[in-house]
Parts: C-alpha cells; sequence; structure tokens
C-alpha cells in the first residue's frame, strides 16, 4: 500500500470546533486555499457524536478554550482522527486535559495565515505514524503471545531428537526460512503433529 | 495654564455579569485620573474614553480596537476576567500599545504588552494553602465555579496539599451564575471536611456561603472556608452572618493600617460616600492608573517602549503598600496578605509577608519539597516532591 503524502492537503476534510469568529474565518480562509473541505461545529453544542460520522473526517480544529475542562465531551474526542489544538491559555490544568485528547499537532492563537498547513501536515504524518505503529506494535503482541507455542516447539525437538536448545531453536529457524514461513506458524504445526514437518512443497 | 491631554482607555463592563465589580474598578480609575489631573505633580492630565463591552468576550478586541484607531489610546486600562484579556492582547501587541490589567489572575502568561497589576498566583494561593496546612487541615474539601480560575487554582491547591501528604477530598464544580448549591451543601454536612476551599465566583460563591452557613449552624457544625477572591463589597451580598470568618488570601484589605491606605479609604469614601468600600481590584485598578502616571512623568513621553522601561522597578508607594512592576515578566511585586472576614464587612489581617514578594506567574519557583510535613515518611515526600517537581 502506498503512504499517502501528509503534504497532500487537497481534498482531505476538516471538523472545525472553534468559539472566536475570527479565529474561524482564518482557519476557513487558509483550510479553503489548500483545497481542504470544512465541518463546521459550535462548541457549546457538544457533543455531536451522532452527527460524526468518523469516515468523513480526516482532520479535526479544536479551539482548546472552548470545552470546560471538566465536561463528559471531552471523552467524546477520544477518537482516531488527528486533532489540531489551538491554545490560548498555557495553565497546566488546561494542558493536561490537551494532553489526554493525544493532539496531534498544535497552534497558538491568535491564529495567523501561516502555520496552519505545518499543523495539518504534521498531524496527517502523525496519524499515519500512529496507525502504523499500531501495525507494528500488533506484531510485535502476536509474537510474544507465540512465544508459548515456540518454546514448546524447540523442547520438543530437544525431547525427539536429544539437541540442546541452541541447536533445536536454530533447526526450527533454519526450516521456516527453507519453508518461507515464521517461527511461530512452524512452532505450531511442530507442536500439532508432535515433530517437524515433511514438507515438499513450499508454503507462501 | 491647562496641562496637555492624554487619552487613556478605561475598558470595563459596566452591564453584564460581572458588572458590580467592573463598575467598582472603573470608579477607582476615575477617581486615580481625577487625582492625578488635579496633581501639580504631574504636567499632563489623563482624558478617560471609556468602553463597556458589556461582558461579552468578544466585545473586548472591537472595544480596544476602536480605543486604538478612533481615540488614538496607547494605554489601557481594563479588563477583567482571563477570557477577556486574552482577547485584548492580540490587538495590544499587534499595535504596540499597553494594557495595564488590574484583577488577580491564575498566572501562565506574560505579554510584553500587559503590565499585570494584579497578584500572580504566588502571592495569592501558595500562601493560603501554606496557612491551612500550617495551622487548619491537609485534607479539603473544593466548591468552585466552572473555568480556568478554579483550574488552575485547584490544580495548585492539589499538587501542595498532596506533597505535604494531605488529600483533596472532593472537587464540586457549579456552571458560572449557577445558584443551585444544596447538593454540595449537604455532601459537606454529611462527609464534615476539616477545611472547604472555596473558589466559586459571584452569586454562586453568595448563595454557597448562605446555604452552608444556615446547614453547619443547624447541625453544629463549624467548617473553616478558604477563599483567594472574597472583597469587602461581596461580604455585604452575602449577609452579616454567613460571610463571617473566611480565611481570605488578597494583596489588599480595605482594613490594611498604612498613612497611605488611611487617606486612600477617606479620599475613596469621600468620593464614592460611605456605604461603599474599596476593594482589592478597585484598589488594583487605581494603582494602575498610578503606576502608568509615574512612568509617563519618568520617561517624559508616552511611548509604550520608554514607558514599559520607566515603569521597571520603579517603586510606587501605594494604598496596598509598595509596589513595583518586574521587568523579567510585567508582574508587580506585591505583598501578600491573609485575613479573615469578621462582622461589619471588614477582613481582619492576621499575616502578610515581610517584604514584597517577586511575582512567579508560572509558579517556577514554587518549591513543593518545602511543604512536606517534617513527620512524613523521608521516601514518601521525597517520592512525591520528585514526582511533581515535573509540573512546577
Amino acid at each position: 500500500m502506498t503512504r499517502p503524502s501528509p503534504f497532500s492537503v487537497r481534498g482531505r476534510r476538516a471538523l472545525m470546533i472553534v468559539r472566536d469568529e475570527r479565529e474561524i474565518s482564518t482557519v476557513r480562509r487558509q483550510l479553503d486555499r489548500l483545497g481542504m473541505s470544512v465541518i463546521e461545529a459550535d462548541p457549546s453544542q457538544l457533543p455531536l457524536q451522532p452527527q460524526l460520522p468518523q469516515d468523513c473526517i480526516d482532520v479535526i480544529v479544536l479551539d482548546a478554550d472552548s470545552i470546560p475542562i471538566k465536561s463528559n465531551c471531552a471523552l467524546s474526542w477520544k477518537i482516531n482522527v488527528p486533532i489540531i489544538a489551538l491554545i490560548g491559555t498555557e495553565t497546566p490544568s488546561r494542558l493536561k486535559w490537551l494532553l489526554d485528547l493525544h493532539p496531534a499537532s498544535f497552534l497558538v492563537k491568535p491564529l495567523r495565515s501561516a502555520g496552519l498547513y505545518t499543523a495539518l501536515v504534521v498531524a496527517f504524518d502523525r496519524a499515519q505514524r500512529r496507525i502504523e505503529d499500531a501495525a507494528h506494535i500488533e506484531k510485535l503482541e502476536d509474537r510474544i503471545r507465540s512465544r508459548r507455542i515456540v518454546v514448546a516447539a524447540v523442547l520438543q525437538l530437544i525431547r525427539a531428537h536429544a539437541l540442546s536448545e541452541e541447536d533445536a531453536f536454530a533447526l526450527i529457524r533454519q526450516t521456516a526460512m527453507r519453508y518461507r514461513t515464521t517461527i511461530e506458524q512452524l512452532s505450531a504445526e511442530i507442536v500439532a503433529i508432535g515433530g517437524m514437518p515433511n514438507r515438499t512443497s513450499r508454503t507462501a | 495654564m491647562t496641562k496637555p491631554c492624554i487619552p487613556l482607555g478605561l475598558v470595563f463592563s459596566r452591564s453584564g455579569p460581572y458588572a458590580m465589580m467592573a463598575r467598582e474598578m472603573e470608579k477607582s480609575a476615575l477617581m486615580a485620573v481625577d487625582e492625578v489631573n488635579a496633581s501639580g505633580e504631574f504636567d499632563f492630565a489623563f482624558v478617560p474614553r471609556l468602553r463597556d463591552p458589556g461582558g461579552v468576550v468578544a466585545a473586548y478586541h472591537s472595544a480596544c480596537d476602536d480605543l486604538i484607531r478612533e481615540e488614538q489610546v496607547e494605554h489601557i486600562v481594563g479588563c477583567y476576567t482571563s477570557a477577556s484579556r486574552k482577547q485584548v492582547i492580540p490587538i495590544v501587541e499587534r499595535t504596540e500599545r499597553l494594557l495595564w490589567h488590574p484583577a488577580r489572575y491564575e498566572g501562565f502568561e506574560s505579554s510584553d504588552n500587559v503590565i499585570y497589576v494584579g497578584a500572580a498566583p504566588n502571592h495569592t494561593v501558595v500562601p493560603l494553602v501554606r496557612h491551612m496546612l500550617d495551622h487548619i487541615a491537609s485534607d479539603v474539601f473544593c466548591a468552585g465555579s466552572n473555568y480556568v480560575w478554579t483550574w488552575e487554582t485547584n490544580r495548585v491547591l492539589r499538587e501542595i496539599v498532596t506533597s505535604a501528604g494531605g488529600r483533596i477530598l472532593a472537587e464540586r464544580l457549579l456552571e458560572l451564575g449557577e445558584t443551585a448549591v444544596d447538593h454540595i451543601v449537604k455532601e459537606i454536612i454529611d462527609r464534615r471536611p476539616a477545611a472547604v476551599f472555596n473558589t466559586l465566583v459571584g452569586e454562586s460563591s453568595y448563595a454557597f456561603m448562605r446555604a452552608l452557613h444556615v446547614a453547619s449552624s443547624r447541625a453544629g457544625l463549624s467548617i473553616p472556608m478558604l477563599s483567594c477572591s472574597l472583597c469587602e463589597p461581596e461580604l455585604r451580598l452575602i449577609g452579616p452572618e454567613a460571610s463571617v470568618g473566611c480565611i481570605t488570601s488578597s494583596a489588599y484589605f480595605e482594613s490594611f493600617e498604612s498613612t497611605e491606605n488611611g487617606a486612600f479609604v477617606a479620599r475613596w469614601k469621600a468620593r464614592h460616600g460611605t456605604d461603599g468600600n474599596p476593594c482589592v481590584d478597585s484598589q488594583s485598578t487605581y494603582v494602575c492608573v498610578m503606576l502608568l502616571a509615574r512612568a509617563i512623568r519618568r520617561a517624559g513621553s508616552t511611548d509604550v517602549a520608554a514607558v514599559r522601561r520607566a515603569a521597571a522597578n520603579y517603586r510606587y508607594d501605594s494604598p496596598q503598600g509598595p509596589v513595583w512592576v518586574d521587568p523579567a515578566n510585567n508582574h508587580c511585586f506585591l505583598t501578600p496578605r491573609l485575613a479573615r472576614s469578621v462582622p461589619g464587612g471588614q477582613f481582619k489581617i492576621f499575616w502578610e509577608a515581610d517584604a514584597p514578594e517577586r511575582p512567579d506567574p508560572y509558579l517556577s519557583n514554587l518549591d513543593l519539597a518545602s511543604f512536606a510535613k517534617p513527620d512524613m515518611d523521608a521516601d514518601t515526600a521525597t517520592k512525591r516532591a520528585n514526582h511533581l517537581r515535573v509540573v512546577k
């Protein structure tokens, strides 16, 4: 799969949750110049989850000062769409609230025309990396989960062929490479049939 | 000979939700303007240009824009809430003007185009919490209005209290202006906390203090209450009984005894009548105008850069005592004080700092380890202090 370029923002859709008219017009004007479309939401009308199909939005531009810290609606923003936070108040209590939303990038108010493009690119890049990192972590977790199987397979070969632990593992690794499969997959087969499978054809 | 005139912007919401306090502040600004104009010490006169944004946050920007474009003001005194100040900062920064801000606030800001005359958090919440820990309790129940002042004040409270081994028993918030307080009062009566920290503002606070007073009396309880915003005009609004006994932190109380304050209160009462009282915010507004007048005189110009330089470290013996601007962050050296509200709508001061304290708007110099109780397990204290140092 080709990795989408964070630099190409044309056609992407932003949800703008901003209170101040001047900030709204700056964001709207700049997104328009970049060829992005904008859906606007009134921060005082939150939560707006029902009207917000997540797959229609690529980024959320959120005025961090427009939502009370101690409110439940903050939770409804813990979604997978990257958030660009607009920051006015730099108090730690506000920043703590913001960190819990995992913002992908931020801009300091008052907004200018410069800066939004960088914030978008950083947000899209972070979002993409987040997806890739999540996939990578899942793969690693799978491997951790199958460690028990690999250990069982190694023990099987030690017992069946009087090998050392090191040699048993080396045998599994070499065989897996020859069969073009993973160590975990081959180990599962060894455990299932009680010995090294005897394959004539290569597995995909 | 008439003195040359300097237009001075005054931006206070005489209408809207905090009109009572803003009117008090505007009154004191105009009193200071008249004193400057009548004084032979100043070879210029201020011409006040008044704007009333009506408590509407967005209207502050247009009010200041208008003052700068139409009235050619270089200096503006005004704003009460942080939300309004945040509206004004972009325009004074863009046009290189100065906003003289009288109100205490939660900190974490430092604009080159604002002179912060109100107290920073190290002047208000920090000494109050230290007193609470040393003399009242280390476990506290918090009631506050749901906005930035409470959020940040309670955060600082929590940091200090937990590093001293205490606990925040609860944090109950009400929307601004909400007066349905019975559920909070009931919880306090049921749980009987050793102290209540009140960061409610306006009508919410008055309703809360009245209801808690009635409920505590009925239950035979006396729970100490602490505040860092209560002031004299509010004591009257709360009522003669419910307003008594609140331990309050402020850089100014009307009852502060000094030659300057005695004269100030007398002039204030002569001008506004003996029914009213000067309070921390109105006195601070007066100080804003006086600091500005002195800086203009010293600079020989109204030019913002020259005035800012002239104001830096230039001591003024104000009603609240010596005040001067710290050029490192444009906030003021002020003397923190603690007082207890007493019958007659006044405060009795029982503690003050030895000298004016350097403003610390980012609480960078707050040493949480200094709050750890000596009887606390040393390891726990160190662990807590290390853990908490991150947020300094």
